[in-house]
């Protein structure tokens, strides 16, 4: 499997994503899907962008991080976004600290509108895979 | 909805709710890949997902984080909420294809804020699946109109 391993993770590497325009099917869909109370013509519901962050982390040039869990995560809302805002992504390794199969790596991810304005931001931490783990995956699959 | 909100001089500490259930089903897992572009192996691959610790497809943290705030609100009256604040939150146990999650929650803090019109509530919340292990836990912060 492509990635990146625990011990290619460089602390304060930043990576900043493309961006996305939140529209109209985007909240029916997540609406649908939760079943949140329905909110006002034109808003967003918060986690919406969320969630939205986590894939544009994929379409960033470096391999993404081999993801074992997801552990925690502290996060804030700033401002709310409203359909047709066009939000990107900018993420910093803030620490990584290692563990028997993998490690702790800590992410800051920032969520910024079309306006240059932060939106959302917060703090992922992953469990992220050695490469060793890995090679035992490739070895049971064999 | 017609049901009557509720301001922040209604809400008491220690009011606990609990949800129904949801059933986590694979249709979902596809659904939330398709909308958060997240396609990680955990979701998406189950030969892949076969030889993992986990033994098959896991459904996405941030689709349990969702649905158990949808599970909120069918749990209780609304809030008259102005803005979600923010969340400290641990996923636990990972949830799978067939699992049925609820929501179980807490009023923990009441807070004034600067601005007269609105308080700060903080809410404990777990969310357990159908053998009652929780799978993910922690506070989340809404503020709240006070009545006018």
């Amino acid at each position: 499997m492509t990635g990146t391993y625990f011990e290619d993770v460089v602390v304060d590497n930043i990576q900043v994503t493309p961006a996305i325009t939140v529209t109209e099917t985007h909240v029916a869909l997540y609406l649908g899907m939760t079943r949140e109370a329905p909110l006002g013509s034109g808003a967003v519901p918060d986690v919406l962008p969320l969630c939205m962050v986590i894939g544009l982390g994929w379409r960033v040039k470096d391999p993404p991080l081999v993801v074992l869990a997801f552990v925690g995560l502290d996060w804030q809302i700033m401002r709310e976004l409203r359909v047709g805002d066009t939000v990107h992504s900018r993420s910093r390794i803030l620490s990584k600290r290692p563990m028997r199969d993998g490690g702790l790596v800590v992410d800051e991810r920032t969520i910024i509108d079309q306006h240059g304005e932060v939106v959302q931001q917060g703090r992922f931490t992953f469990l992220v895979a050695k490469r060793h783990v890995a090679k035992r995956h490739k070895e049971v699959s064999a | 909805m017609t049901e009557q909100r509720r301001y922040f001089d209604e809400i008491a500490l220690g009011e606990e709710y609990e949800s129904p259930g949801r059933t986590v089903t694979e249709a979902d897992i596809v659904m939330f890949a398709g909308l958060s572009g997240d396609y990680n192996v955990l979701h998406t691959d189950a030969e892949f997902m076969k030889q993992s610790i986990f033994g098959e497809r896991i459904a996405h943290g941030l689709l349990c984080l969702a649905i158990q705030s949808g599970l909120f609100s069918r749990a209780t009256a609304p809030y008259a909420t102005l803005a979600f604040g923010g969340l400290r939150w641990k996923f636990k146990v990972p949830v799978k294809i067939g699992d049925t999650i609820r929501l179980k929650a807490k009023v923990t803090g009441k807070k004034d804020l600067s601005k007269p019109d609105r308080g700060l509530i903080t809410l404990q919340r777990t969310v357990l699946n159908q053998r009652d292990e929780v799978v993910q836990q922690g506070e989340t912060d809404l503020i709240v109109e006070k009545r006018p």
